[in-house]
Protein backbone atom coordinates (compact mmCIF):
# COMPACT_ATOMS: atom_id res chain seq x y z
CA UNK A 1 0.00 0.00 0.00
CA UNK A 2 1.47 3.36 -0.97
CA UNK A 3 1.71 6.36 1.36
CA UNK A 4 -1.21 8.15 -0.30
CA UNK A 5 -3.57 5.20 0.15
CA UNK A 6 -2.33 4.75 3.74
CA UNK A 7 -3.11 8.41 4.53
CA UNK A 8 -6.62 8.11 3.16
CA UNK A 9 -7.00 4.80 5.00
CA UNK A 10 -6.10 6.54 8.26
CA UNK A 11 -8.72 9.24 7.59
CA UNK A 12 -11.31 6.56 6.82
CA UNK A 13 -10.51 4.80 10.09
CA UNK A 14 -10.77 8.07 12.03
CA UNK A 15 -14.12 8.92 10.43
CA UNK A 16 -15.40 5.42 11.15
CA UNK A 17 -14.55 5.85 14.82
CA UNK A 18 -16.22 9.27 14.81
CA UNK A 19 -19.32 7.70 13.24
CA UNK A 20 -19.40 5.01 15.90
CA UNK A 21 -19.18 7.61 18.67
CA UNK A 22 -22.00 9.60 17.00
CA UNK A 23 -24.17 6.49 16.76
CA UNK A 24 -23.70 5.93 20.49
CA UNK A 25 -24.69 9.58 20.98
CA UNK A 26 -27.81 9.06 18.84
CA UNK A 27 -28.82 6.08 21.00
CA UNK A 28 -28.23 8.14 24.16
CA UNK A 29 -30.25 11.07 22.76
CA UNK A 30 -33.15 8.78 21.85
CA UNK A 31 -33.13 6.99 25.23
CA UNK A 32 -33.20 10.27 27.16
CA UNK A 33 -35.59 12.09 24.82
CA UNK A 34 -38.73 11.32 26.83
CA UNK A 35 -37.49 13.35 29.80
CA UNK A 36 -35.51 15.79 27.65
CA UNK A 37 -37.19 16.34 24.26
CA UNK A 38 -34.45 18.80 23.32
CA UNK A 39 -32.05 15.84 23.11
CA UNK A 40 -33.76 14.94 19.83
CA UNK A 41 -32.09 17.99 18.33
CA UNK A 42 -28.75 16.64 19.52
CA UNK A 43 -29.67 13.28 17.97
CA UNK A 44 -30.55 15.02 14.71
CA UNK A 45 -27.24 16.85 14.64
CA UNK A 46 -25.39 13.59 15.34
CA UNK A 47 -27.23 11.86 12.48
CA UNK A 48 -26.11 14.77 10.30
CA UNK A 49 -22.51 14.30 11.40
CA UNK A 50 -22.70 10.57 10.65
CA UNK A 51 -24.00 11.29 7.15
CA UNK A 52 -21.23 13.85 6.58
CA UNK A 53 -18.65 11.34 7.84
CA UNK A 54 -20.05 8.67 5.49
CA UNK A 55 -19.86 11.09 2.56
CA UNK A 56 -16.17 11.77 3.28
CA UNK A 57 -15.51 8.05 3.80
CA UNK A 58 -16.93 7.40 0.32
CA UNK A 59 -14.79 10.20 -1.08
CA UNK A 60 -11.62 8.98 0.59
CA UNK A 61 -12.29 5.38 -0.46
CA UNK A 62 -12.31 6.67 -4.01
CA UNK A 63 -9.38 9.03 -3.70
CA UNK A 64 -7.30 6.42 -1.93
CA UNK A 65 -7.91 4.01 -4.79
CA UNK A 66 -9.87 1.49 -2.71
CA UNK A 67 -12.96 1.76 -4.93
CA UNK A 68 -13.90 3.06 -8.37
CA UNK A 69 -11.81 3.62 -11.44
CA UNK B 1 -20.78 43.25 -25.15
CA UNK B 2 -23.16 40.48 -24.08
CA UNK B 3 -21.05 37.91 -25.92
CA UNK B 4 -17.86 39.19 -24.26
CA UNK B 5 -19.40 38.98 -20.80
CA UNK B 6 -20.74 35.50 -21.54
CA UNK B 7 -17.33 34.38 -22.81
CA UNK B 8 -15.66 35.65 -19.64
CA UNK B 9 -18.25 33.94 -17.43
CA UNK B 10 -17.71 30.74 -19.38
CA UNK B 11 -13.95 30.93 -18.73
CA UNK B 12 -14.53 31.48 -14.99
CA UNK B 13 -16.99 28.58 -14.87
CA UNK B 14 -14.53 26.23 -16.56
CA UNK B 15 -11.70 27.40 -14.27
CA UNK B 16 -13.90 26.67 -11.28
CA UNK B 17 -14.48 23.18 -12.68
CA UNK B 18 -10.73 22.66 -12.96
CA UNK B 19 -10.18 23.76 -9.35
CA UNK B 20 -12.95 21.48 -8.02
CA UNK B 21 -11.72 18.58 -10.12
CA UNK B 22 -8.37 18.83 -8.35
CA UNK B 23 -10.11 18.13 -5.04
CA UNK B 24 -12.81 15.71 -6.13
CA UNK B 25 -12.74 12.93 -8.73
CA UNK B 26 -14.36 14.31 -11.90
CA UNK B 27 -17.53 12.26 -11.56
CA UNK B 28 -17.98 13.64 -8.03
CA UNK B 29 -17.78 17.32 -9.04
CA UNK B 30 -20.92 18.80 -7.42
CA UNK B 31 -21.28 21.40 -10.18
CA UNK B 32 -21.99 18.58 -12.63
CA UNK B 33 -24.92 17.50 -10.48
CA UNK B 34 -26.72 20.74 -9.65
CA UNK B 35 -29.81 19.39 -11.46
CA UNK B 36 -29.61 16.11 -9.56
CA UNK B 37 -29.15 17.97 -6.29
CA UNK B 38 -32.29 20.02 -7.05
CA UNK B 39 -34.14 16.75 -7.53
CA UNK B 40 -32.79 15.41 -4.25
CA UNK B 41 -33.94 18.48 -2.32
CA UNK B 42 -37.33 18.43 -4.07
CA UNK B 43 -37.80 14.81 -3.00
CA UNK B 44 -36.86 15.70 0.59
CA UNK B 45 -39.30 18.63 0.45
CA UNK B 46 -42.15 16.44 -0.80
CA UNK B 47 -41.56 13.76 1.85
CA UNK B 48 -41.17 16.20 4.75
CA UNK B 49 -44.13 18.21 3.40
CA UNK B 50 -46.37 15.13 3.44
CA UNK B 51 -45.43 14.59 7.10
CA UNK B 52 -46.26 18.21 7.99
CA UNK B 53 -49.50 18.05 6.01
CA UNK B 54 -50.86 15.38 8.36
CA UNK B 55 -50.80 17.88 11.25
CA UNK B 56 -51.52 21.20 9.53
CA UNK B 57 -54.94 22.83 9.98
CA UNK B 58 -55.59 25.65 7.48
CA UNK B 59 -57.63 28.07 9.57
CA UNK B 60 -56.73 31.39 11.20
CA UNK B 61 -57.37 30.03 14.68
CA UNK B 62 -55.51 26.75 14.35
CA UNK B 63 -52.84 27.12 11.67
CA UNK B 64 -50.26 28.64 14.01
CA UNK B 65 -51.01 26.29 16.89
CA UNK B 66 -50.92 23.24 14.60
CA UNK B 67 -47.45 24.25 13.37
CA UNK B 68 -46.35 24.85 16.96
CA UNK B 69 -47.81 21.46 17.93
CA UNK B 70 -45.72 19.70 15.26
CA UNK B 71 -42.67 21.65 16.37
CA UNK B 72 -42.95 21.12 20.11
CA UNK B 73 -45.05 18.00 20.70
CA UNK B 74 -44.54 15.59 17.83
CA UNK B 75 -41.37 13.48 18.22
CA UNK B 76 -38.80 14.76 15.74
CA UNK B 77 -41.39 17.25 14.45
CA UNK B 78 -38.95 20.10 15.07
CA UNK B 79 -36.31 18.36 12.99
CA UNK B 80 -38.68 17.49 10.14
CA UNK B 81 -39.95 21.06 10.06
CA UNK B 82 -36.32 22.21 9.90
CA UNK B 83 -35.61 19.71 7.12
CA UNK B 84 -38.55 21.19 5.16
CA UNK B 85 -37.32 24.72 5.84
CA UNK B 86 -33.65 24.24 4.97
CA UNK B 87 -34.30 21.88 2.04
CA UNK B 88 -36.31 24.65 0.43
CA UNK B 89 -33.34 27.02 0.65
CA UNK B 90 -31.01 24.30 -0.62
CA UNK B 91 -33.47 23.64 -3.47
CA UNK B 92 -33.31 27.28 -4.53
CA UNK B 93 -29.49 27.37 -4.25
CA UNK B 94 -29.19 24.23 -6.40
CA UNK B 95 -31.66 25.56 -8.99
CA UNK B 96 -29.84 28.91 -9.23
CA UNK B 97 -26.44 27.20 -9.55
CA UNK B 98 -27.92 24.97 -12.26
CA UNK B 99 -29.37 27.98 -14.07
CA UNK B 100 -26.19 30.07 -13.97
CA UNK B 101 -23.97 27.16 -14.97
CA UNK B 102 -26.14 26.32 -17.98
CA UNK B 103 -26.42 29.97 -18.89
CA UNK B 104 -22.67 30.60 -18.78
CA UNK B 105 -21.85 27.38 -20.64
CA UNK B 106 -24.55 28.16 -23.24
CA UNK B 107 -26.43 24.94 -22.70
CA UNK B 108 -29.59 26.53 -23.96
CA UNK B 109 -28.81 26.34 -27.64
CA UNK B 110 -30.57 24.27 -30.31
CA UNK B 111 -32.96 21.74 -28.86
CA UNK B 112 -31.94 22.67 -25.33
CA UNK B 113 -34.30 25.62 -25.39
CA UNK B 114 -37.03 23.36 -23.99
CA UNK B 115 -35.05 22.35 -20.88
CA UNK B 116 -34.20 26.03 -20.43
CA UNK B 117 -37.81 27.24 -20.68
CA UNK B 118 -39.10 24.45 -18.44
CA UNK B 119 -36.27 25.21 -16.00
CA UNK B 120 -37.36 28.85 -15.84
CA UNK B 121 -40.90 27.70 -15.07
CA UNK B 122 -39.55 25.39 -12.34
CA UNK B 123 -37.69 28.33 -10.80
CA UNK B 124 -40.79 30.53 -10.86
CA UNK B 125 -42.98 27.85 -9.32
CA UNK B 126 -40.35 27.09 -6.69
CA UNK B 127 -40.26 30.75 -5.67
CA UNK B 128 -44.05 30.91 -5.49
CA UNK B 129 -44.17 27.72 -3.41
CA UNK B 130 -41.67 29.20 -0.97
CA UNK B 131 -43.78 32.30 -0.37
CA UNK B 132 -47.02 30.33 0.09
CA UNK B 133 -45.14 28.08 2.54
CA UNK B 134 -44.24 31.08 4.68
CA UNK B 135 -47.87 32.26 4.66
CA UNK B 136 -49.13 28.87 5.88
CA UNK B 137 -47.33 29.28 9.23
CA UNK B 138 -49.63 32.26 9.89
CA UNK B 139 -47.26 34.15 12.12
CA UNK B 140 -46.54 37.88 11.93
CA UNK B 141 -44.29 37.42 8.92
CA UNK B 142 -47.09 35.59 7.11
CA UNK B 143 -49.51 38.40 7.90
CA UNK B 144 -47.05 40.96 6.56
CA UNK B 145 -46.44 38.90 3.40
CA UNK B 146 -50.17 38.70 2.75
CA UNK B 147 -50.54 42.46 3.19
CA UNK B 148 -47.53 43.28 0.98
CA UNK B 149 -48.55 40.84 -1.76
CA UNK B 150 -52.12 42.14 -1.70
CA UNK B 151 -50.96 45.75 -1.99
CA UNK B 152 -48.56 44.88 -4.81
CA UNK B 153 -51.27 43.09 -6.79
CA UNK B 154 -53.79 45.85 -6.14
CA UNK B 155 -51.38 48.35 -7.64
CA UNK B 156 -51.67 46.77 -11.09
CA UNK B 157 -53.82 49.18 -13.10
CA UNK B 158 -57.22 47.89 -14.14
CA UNK B 159 -57.03 44.30 -12.94
CA UNK B 160 -55.24 44.73 -9.58
CA UNK B 161 -58.33 44.22 -7.41
CA UNK B 162 -59.37 41.20 -9.44
CA UNK B 163 -55.87 39.67 -9.16
CA UNK B 164 -55.90 40.07 -5.39
CA UNK B 165 -59.36 38.52 -5.12
CA UNK B 166 -58.29 35.63 -7.34
CA UNK B 167 -55.30 34.93 -5.11
CA UNK B 168 -56.94 35.40 -1.72
CA UNK B 169 -60.49 34.34 -2.53
CA UNK B 170 -62.03 37.62 -1.34
CA UNK B 171 -61.22 41.33 -1.40
CA UNK B 172 -60.02 41.29 2.21
CA UNK B 173 -58.34 38.70 4.43
CA UNK B 174 -61.00 36.05 5.04
CA UNK B 175 -61.18 32.43 6.17
CA UNK B 176 -60.70 31.43 2.54
CA UNK B 177 -57.09 32.59 2.64
CA UNK B 178 -55.26 29.71 4.33
CA UNK B 179 -57.11 26.81 2.60
CA UNK B 180 -56.34 28.62 -0.67
CA UNK B 181 -52.68 29.05 0.28
CA UNK B 182 -52.49 25.39 1.28
CA UNK B 183 -53.83 24.40 -2.12
CA UNK B 184 -51.45 26.84 -3.84
CA UNK B 185 -48.57 25.32 -1.86
CA UNK B 186 -49.40 21.67 -2.60
CA UNK B 187 -50.93 21.99 -6.10
CA UNK B 188 -47.94 23.65 -7.79
CA UNK B 189 -45.65 21.12 -6.10
CA UNK B 190 -47.40 18.51 -8.25
CA UNK B 191 -47.07 20.77 -11.29
CA UNK B 192 -43.30 20.86 -10.65
CA UNK B 193 -43.14 17.20 -11.67
CA UNK B 194 -44.94 17.96 -14.93
CA UNK B 195 -42.33 20.63 -15.65
CA UNK B 196 -39.61 18.16 -14.66
CA UNK B 197 -40.95 15.70 -17.24
CA UNK B 198 -40.78 18.48 -19.85
CA UNK B 199 -37.31 19.35 -18.56
CA UNK B 200 -36.03 15.81 -19.21
CA UNK B 201 -37.99 14.75 -22.27
CA UNK B 202 -35.39 15.98 -24.77
CA UNK B 203 -32.36 14.83 -22.78
CA UNK B 204 -31.14 11.29 -23.33
CA UNK B 205 -28.94 10.86 -20.27
CA UNK B 206 -30.05 13.36 -17.63
CA UNK B 207 -28.20 13.22 -14.31
CA UNK B 208 -31.36 13.02 -12.22
CA UNK B 209 -29.63 12.13 -8.94
CA UNK B 210 -26.34 13.22 -7.37
CA UNK B 211 -23.66 10.67 -6.46
CA UNK B 212 -23.92 9.09 -3.00
CA UNK B 213 -21.13 11.34 -1.71
CA UNK B 214 -23.21 14.45 -2.33
CA UNK B 215 -26.53 12.88 -1.31
CA UNK B 216 -25.07 12.01 2.10
CA UNK B 217 -23.26 15.35 2.40
CA UNK B 218 -26.37 17.38 1.56
CA UNK B 219 -28.67 15.45 3.88
CA UNK B 220 -26.09 15.60 6.66
CA UNK B 221 -25.65 19.34 6.29
CA UNK B 222 -29.42 19.92 6.34
CA UNK B 223 -29.77 17.83 9.50
CA UNK B 224 -26.98 19.75 11.22
CA UNK B 225 -28.54 23.08 10.22
CA UNK B 226 -32.01 22.15 11.41
CA UNK B 227 -30.60 20.92 14.71
CA UNK B 228 -28.29 23.84 15.43
CA UNK B 229 -30.59 26.55 14.00
CA UNK B 230 -34.11 25.14 14.52
CA UNK B 231 -36.86 26.53 12.31
CA UNK B 232 -39.12 28.69 14.45
CA UNK B 233 -42.19 30.83 13.91
CA UNK B 234 -42.53 34.45 14.85
CA UNK B 235 -45.34 35.56 17.15
CA UNK B 236 -48.83 34.54 16.08
CA UNK B 237 -50.48 36.83 13.55
CA UNK B 238 -52.82 39.27 15.20
CA UNK B 239 -55.76 41.05 13.56
CA UNK B 240 -55.20 43.99 15.92
CA UNK B 241 -51.87 45.22 14.57
CA UNK B 242 -50.06 44.44 11.32
CA UNK B 243 -46.31 44.02 11.89
CA UNK B 244 -44.02 46.36 9.99
CA UNK B 245 -40.69 44.54 10.08
CA UNK B 246 -40.12 41.56 7.77
CA UNK B 247 -37.89 38.66 8.86
CA UNK B 248 -36.19 37.88 5.57
CA UNK B 249 -35.42 34.56 3.94
CA UNK B 250 -33.18 35.85 1.15
CA UNK B 251 -33.89 32.96 -1.19
CA UNK B 252 -37.65 33.43 -1.31
CA UNK B 253 -38.49 36.83 0.10
CA UNK B 254 -35.99 39.03 -1.73
CA UNK B 255 -38.74 40.71 -3.82
CA UNK B 256 -40.36 41.86 -0.59
CA UNK B 257 -37.09 43.52 0.45
CA UNK B 258 -36.96 45.26 -2.92
CA UNK B 259 -40.39 46.70 -2.12
CA UNK B 260 -38.56 48.94 0.36
CA UNK B 261 -36.89 50.66 -2.58
CA UNK B 262 -39.38 50.26 -5.41
CA UNK B 263 -43.10 50.85 -5.66
CA UNK B 264 -45.15 47.63 -6.03
CA UNK B 265 -46.00 48.40 -9.63
CA UNK B 266 -42.34 48.92 -10.55
CA UNK B 267 -41.41 45.69 -8.76
CA UNK B 268 -44.02 43.76 -10.74
CA UNK B 269 -42.77 45.33 -13.97
CA UNK B 270 -39.18 44.48 -13.02
CA UNK B 271 -40.22 40.88 -12.32
CA UNK B 272 -42.02 40.61 -15.66
CA UNK B 273 -38.97 42.01 -17.50
CA UNK B 274 -36.58 39.59 -15.72
CA UNK B 275 -38.81 36.59 -16.46
CA UNK B 276 -39.37 37.65 -20.08
CA UNK B 277 -35.62 38.14 -20.54
CA UNK B 278 -34.94 34.74 -18.96
CA UNK B 279 -37.34 33.08 -21.41
CA UNK B 280 -35.72 34.97 -24.29
CA UNK B 281 -32.13 33.94 -23.48
CA UNK B 282 -32.08 30.82 -25.72
CA UNK B 283 -33.05 32.95 -28.71
CA UNK B 284 -30.94 35.98 -27.91
CA UNK B 285 -27.72 35.54 -29.83
CA UNK B 286 -28.60 36.76 -33.33
CA UNK B 287 -25.82 34.83 -35.06
CA UNK B 288 -25.98 33.38 -38.53
CA UNK B 289 -25.86 29.63 -38.87
CA UNK B 290 -22.37 29.91 -40.40
CA UNK B 291 -21.08 32.03 -37.53
CA UNK B 292 -22.40 29.47 -35.08
CA UNK B 293 -20.60 26.69 -36.93
CA UNK B 294 -23.83 25.01 -37.96
CA UNK B 295 -23.84 22.59 -40.83
CA UNK B 296 -26.79 22.32 -43.12
CA UNK B 297 -26.52 18.56 -43.24
CA UNK B 298 -30.21 17.64 -43.10
CA UNK B 299 -32.14 15.50 -40.65
CA UNK B 300 -30.47 12.11 -40.13
CA UNK B 301 -31.95 9.31 -42.19
CA UNK B 302 -32.01 5.59 -41.44
CA UNK B 303 -30.77 3.32 -44.21
CA UNK B 304 -33.44 0.65 -43.85
CA UNK B 305 -31.42 -2.06 -45.58
CA UNK B 306 -28.49 -1.76 -43.15
CA UNK B 307 -30.19 -1.18 -39.79
CA UNK B 308 -29.72 -4.14 -37.43
CA UNK B 309 -31.87 -2.73 -34.60
CA UNK B 310 -28.85 -2.77 -32.27
CA UNK B 311 -30.04 0.42 -30.48
CA UNK B 312 -26.57 2.01 -30.34
CA UNK B 313 -27.83 5.18 -32.06
CA UNK B 314 -30.86 5.22 -29.77
CA UNK B 315 -28.66 5.21 -26.66
CA UNK B 316 -26.12 7.68 -28.03
CA UNK B 317 -28.49 10.39 -29.32
CA UNK B 318 -28.36 13.10 -26.62
CA UNK B 319 -31.58 14.67 -27.89
CA UNK B 320 -33.89 11.64 -27.70
CA UNK B 321 -34.41 12.01 -31.44
CA UNK B 322 -34.21 8.29 -32.23
CA UNK B 323 -36.82 5.72 -31.22
CA UNK B 324 -36.81 2.00 -31.81
CA UNK B 325 -39.93 0.38 -33.29
CA UNK B 326 -40.72 -3.27 -34.11
CA UNK B 327 -39.23 -3.96 -37.52
CA UNK B 328 -41.97 -4.45 -40.16
CA UNK B 329 -39.60 -6.47 -42.37
CA UNK B 330 -36.05 -7.86 -42.27
CA UNK B 331 -33.11 -5.78 -43.48
CA UNK B 332 -31.07 -6.53 -46.56
CA UNK B 333 -27.55 -6.99 -45.25
CA UNK B 334 -26.64 -10.21 -43.48
CA UNK B 335 -26.42 -8.47 -40.08
CA UNK B 336 -29.79 -6.77 -40.62
CA UNK B 337 -31.77 -9.81 -41.72
CA UNK B 338 -32.49 -11.07 -38.21
CA UNK B 339 -33.34 -7.71 -36.72
CA UNK B 340 -36.36 -7.32 -34.46
CA UNK B 341 -36.22 -3.51 -34.14
CA UNK B 342 -35.79 -0.64 -36.54
CA UNK B 343 -34.46 2.83 -35.74
CA UNK B 344 -36.68 5.79 -36.60
CA UNK B 345 -35.47 9.41 -36.51
CA UNK B 346 -37.93 11.95 -35.10
CA UNK B 347 -37.51 14.89 -37.44
CA UNK B 348 -38.68 17.49 -34.94
CA UNK B 349 -36.00 16.49 -32.44
CA UNK B 350 -33.00 15.93 -34.72
CA UNK B 351 -30.41 18.71 -34.61
CA UNK B 352 -28.34 17.23 -37.46
CA UNK B 353 -25.32 16.76 -35.19
CA UNK B 354 -24.24 13.42 -36.69
CA UNK B 355 -23.60 11.68 -33.36
CA UNK B 356 -25.80 8.78 -34.48
CA UNK B 357 -23.66 8.37 -37.60
CA UNK B 358 -20.63 7.89 -35.41
CA UNK B 359 -22.54 5.50 -33.13
CA UNK B 360 -23.65 3.17 -35.93
CA UNK B 361 -21.12 0.48 -36.93
CA UNK B 362 -23.37 -0.74 -39.76
CA UNK B 363 -23.54 2.44 -41.87
CA UNK B 364 -27.27 2.46 -41.31
CA UNK B 365 -27.59 6.21 -40.73
CA UNK B 366 -26.60 9.16 -42.83
CA UNK B 367 -26.95 12.91 -43.01
CA UNK B 368 -28.42 13.42 -46.49
CA UNK B 369 -26.49 16.59 -47.26
CA UNK B 370 -23.26 15.51 -45.59
CA UNK B 371 -22.48 12.03 -46.87
CA UNK B 372 -19.29 10.11 -46.17
CA UNK B 373 -18.10 10.88 -49.71
CA UNK B 374 -18.59 14.63 -49.03
CA UNK B 375 -16.44 14.38 -45.92
CA UNK B 376 -13.75 12.41 -47.74
CA UNK B 377 -13.66 15.07 -50.47
CA UNK B 378 -13.33 17.81 -47.85
CA UNK B 379 -10.55 15.96 -46.05
CA UNK B 380 -8.70 15.42 -49.31
CA UNK B 381 -9.15 19.08 -50.27
CA UNK B 382 -7.89 20.15 -46.87
CA UNK B 383 -4.86 17.87 -47.18
CA UNK B 384 -4.04 19.22 -50.63
CA UNK B 385 -4.26 22.81 -49.50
Amino acid sequence: MDARAAAYGAWIAALSVLSLVCVLGIVWAEMTSVQHPEHRLVGGALIGIVLLAYSFILLFLRKGGFTGV
Amino acid sequence: MYKRVLARLLRWTLRLDVVINRVYPEDFNPLYYTGGLSNLFLTVLILSGIFLLFYYIPSFNEAYTSVEFVTAQVPYGQIIRGIHRYSSDAFMIAILLHLFRNWFTERFRFSRDEPWISGMMLLLFAGFLGVTGYVLVWDQRAELLVAMTGNALASVPGIGGWLRTMLYGAPGTTNLLLPRMLYLHVGPAVVLYIFLWWHYVRIRHPKVWPPAVWTLFSLGLILIFCSLLPAVSQSQASPVATPTRLAVDWFFLLPYVVLTYLSPLWLILLGVVIVAYGLYIPYQLPETETAMGLRDSGVAEVVDANCTGCELCYYDCPYNAIVMVPSPHPGVTKAAQARKLLAIVLESRCVECGICIGACPFEALELPRLLETDIQERVLAACRS
